[in-house]
């Protein structure tokens, strides 16, 4: 395998820097697929029949907890990828799990929301906006649920097999994920919550 | 201990706090919808090209033309399945 060294790692080889790319195209289709479910959250978000509305359900605080949680997290997988460029094994491994168990804090914080709405009685076949808002959200978490156990293994191997253009190329990539869960959590958190709160 | 926080990262989740700050100033003071939905919209875009910029590295790359370009390409598609959608089902037009 022919590898670059003027470049970080992650980009050495042409597989490498290929399999970047791709996760990129990735990440504009899923830019897409979250646009379709922002639009018919917009639609249907009037249509909640004899059910609770948005304003009636949302709390703000959980909510503000998980966007700190997110966003530290997304703060921390980009020192993890700058640790690992230093090569510094066992600081990228730190910021790694501490990037899950932050991911693992907000999915706790999601699944304890999602219980607080199906017993104010706004379970998903409720009203075309409980529909609409649990799909949309559920998404994204299923996308969190998705990120921690891919980033577990990708942690796995890194303790196993040390830097290699592989094992660097996949944790790049997992943050490119991750960020942009990070993302989408915003649009949700802006949005969904404080627009239905306002 | 210094070395593995960089300034442009610490500095991008400072902003980044900042802007969710900003964000939640339509929950905590009263505004009229229209100036709400501007301070949301400008909040969640400006972190949204934060996160690409800062965290995402997406200029550093070689392909950053191509990486740019989808990712734009991305967001043109769903802002059009947005308002669109909001166009022929909520709003009308005359």
């Amino acid at each position: 395998m022919k590898l670059d060294h003027s470049q970080p790692l992650e980009y050495s080889s042409e597989q490498g820097r290929l399999n970047i790319l791709g996760f990129w195209i990735f990440i504009g289709a899923e830019i897409m697929l979250f646009g379709t479910l922002f639009a018919s959250y917009f639609t249907l978000e009037g249509r909640h029949g004899s059910g609770p509305s948005g304003a009636e359900i949302f709390e703000l605080s959980p909510v503000l907890i998980e966007t700190i949680l997110l966003l530290t997290s997304s703060f921390t997988v980009g020192l993890a990828v700058h640790a690992m460029r230093l090569k510094n094994k066992k600081a990228m491994m730190t910021f790694f799990i501490i990037t899950l168990v932050l991911g693992a804090g907000f999915l706790s914080m999601e699944i304890y929301e999602f219980n607080h709405y199906i017993h104010e009685g706004a379970g998903i076949t409720v009203s075309a906006f409980t529909s609409a808002l649990l799909t949309t959200i559920g998404t994204h978490g299923l996308h969190v649920t998705l990120g921690l156990f891919w980033g577990l293994f990708i942690l796995i191997q890194v303790a196993k097999r040390g830097f290699t253009p592989e094992t660097a190329n996949k944790s790049f990539i997992f943050s490119l994920y991750w960020h942009f869960l990070d993302v989408v959590w915003i649009f949700i958190f802006s949005f969904i919550y404080l627009k239905g709160m306002m | 201990m210094k070395e593995l926080f960089p300034l442009k990262q610490v500095m991008g989740f400072v902003f980044s706090l900042v802007l969710t700050a900003v964000a939640l100033l339509v929950y905590f003071v009263d505004m009229s919808f229209a100036l709400g939905m501007t301070i949301l919209l400008v909040t969640a875009f400006v972190q949204a090209m934060l996160q690409l910029m800062v965290f995402m590295h997406a200029r550093e790359s070689e392909d950053s033309g191509l990486i740019l370009s989808n990712v734009y390409y991305g967001v043109f598609i769903a802002v059009v399945t947005v308002f669109g959608s909001l166009l022929a089902l909520i709003w009308g037009y005359m």
